[in-house]
């Protein structure tokens, strides 16, 4: 099957926004509350490998935009699902029940935008332990001042005061 | 009877490298520090331990390239076996915490040598949320090597270094982790939340 093919019976599903962005990759946009049914749909027509879940900071727009990178072994075809969450209230539900390797990527977005993901039973981060300030890859996290303040700020140990 | 000066007393006291021996005239004191530096510095043991990128360069160093065993130094696999600390690279909060978990458990003398720009003041992370920019704001260290990475021909001069700042006395990074330990201990108590 070609790509347009595959964005035709995409566009089945309701709501959907598809478009073919080039050989072998597909973009499909979804309301949030659909998300998890399109990805079952997308699961149903052989994208059965969630490679990776992307995480956009749409600070503009006041949103979070989640990317499911999906991909078929027996198409040779990849879909990125795209699903928008607001910005001041960022949660969303868990794909674990359609993939288990769902928990790794998310307790990473959490770690790193703040995302909590409902159902989610391990969202410990992997190296912020001791993070005390906003997730890092947040748009208005400024490492600059961060570095400065936290790092920069430390005396060195053995200059006599 | 030899003469001892107090200073000096107080200096193979704190280096552990004296011995007491009482006969009639009082306490005497003789110090094989010398003999005892020289066996030191002969027999290095490195904890096997990397962090960051610079742990490749351990490999051409170990093997019979550069061969590191002419030395007298090998890697061991405890830090209660080891005497020398090897910082092959960036450290982060998480990295931090080991180390001075894996630094604290090894018994004296004890040596780091910390490689590369990353340790020296972050290198090219020194703006990165994660990475902490100086290492000697919480660990004492005794030799740095610059480079991004370093190759083992300045690894074997910074052993070359370390080796003679053993044999003269130099290398007194574990003393002055004790002499400052509150400093240091307060500076890694300002990043830390918790420890475990």
């Amino acid at each position: 099957m070609s790509e347009d093919e595959f964005a035709k019976k995409m566009a089945e599903f309701p709501d959907s926004e598809v478009k073919v962005l080039r050989k072998g990759q597909i973009a499909m946009k979804v309301p949030a509350e659909k998300g998890h049914d399109a990805a079952r749909f997308l699961k149903d027509m052989g994208f059965t490998h969630l490679v990776a879940i992307e995480y956009v900071d749409w600070i503009k727009d006041g949103e979070f935009e989640l990317v499911y990178n999906l991909f078929s072994y027996e198409h040779k075809m990849r879909v990125f699902l795209k699903v928008r969450i607001p910005r001041d209230k960022p949660e969303y539900i868990t794909f674990m029940d359609l993939w288990p390797i769902a928990m790794t990527h998310e307790r990473e977005a959490h770690e790193m935008m703040g995302i909590v993901f409902k159902g989610n039973p391990n969202l410990t981060p992997f190296i912020l332990e001791d993070w005390k300030s906003i997730p890092p890859m947040r748009k208005d996290f400024d490492a600059r001042k961060f570095v400065k303040e936290t790092y920069e700020s430390i005396p060195f140990v053995e200059d006599e005061p | 009877m030899v003469e001892v000066k107090n200073e000096e007393k107080e200096r193979i006291a704190s280096e552990d490298m004296g011995v007491q021996i009482e006969n009639q005239d009082g306490i005497e004191l003789r110090s094989f520090g010398t003999v005892k530096r020289w066996a030191t510095k002969r027999s290095l043991w490195m904890v096997h331990y990397c962090t960051g990128c610079g742990g490749i360069e351990l490999a051409p160093l170990m093997t019979s390239r550069y061969d590191m065993e002419r030395f007298g130094m090998h890697p061991m696999v405890t830090p209660r076996q080891s005497d020398l600390l090897l910082i092959t690279g960036y450290v982060n909060i998480k990295t931090l915490k080991r180390i001075i978990r894996t630094y604290e458990q090894m018994p004296d003398p004890k040596y780091v040598v910390a490689f590369g720009s990353c340790p020296i003041n972050g290198g090219p992370y020194w703006d990165s949320h994660v990475t902490i920019n100086h290492l000697d704001k919480y660990l004492p260290v005794d030799v740095y090597i610059a480079g991004c990475m370093p190759r083992p021909q300045s690894i074997v001069k910074a052993f070359d270094m370390l080796m003679d700042m053993i044999q003269s006395g130099k290398a007194d990074g574990y003393l002055r982790y004790k002499k400052y330990y509150d400093r240091y201990k307060a500076n890694q108590e300002k990043l830390f939340r918790k420890w475990w």
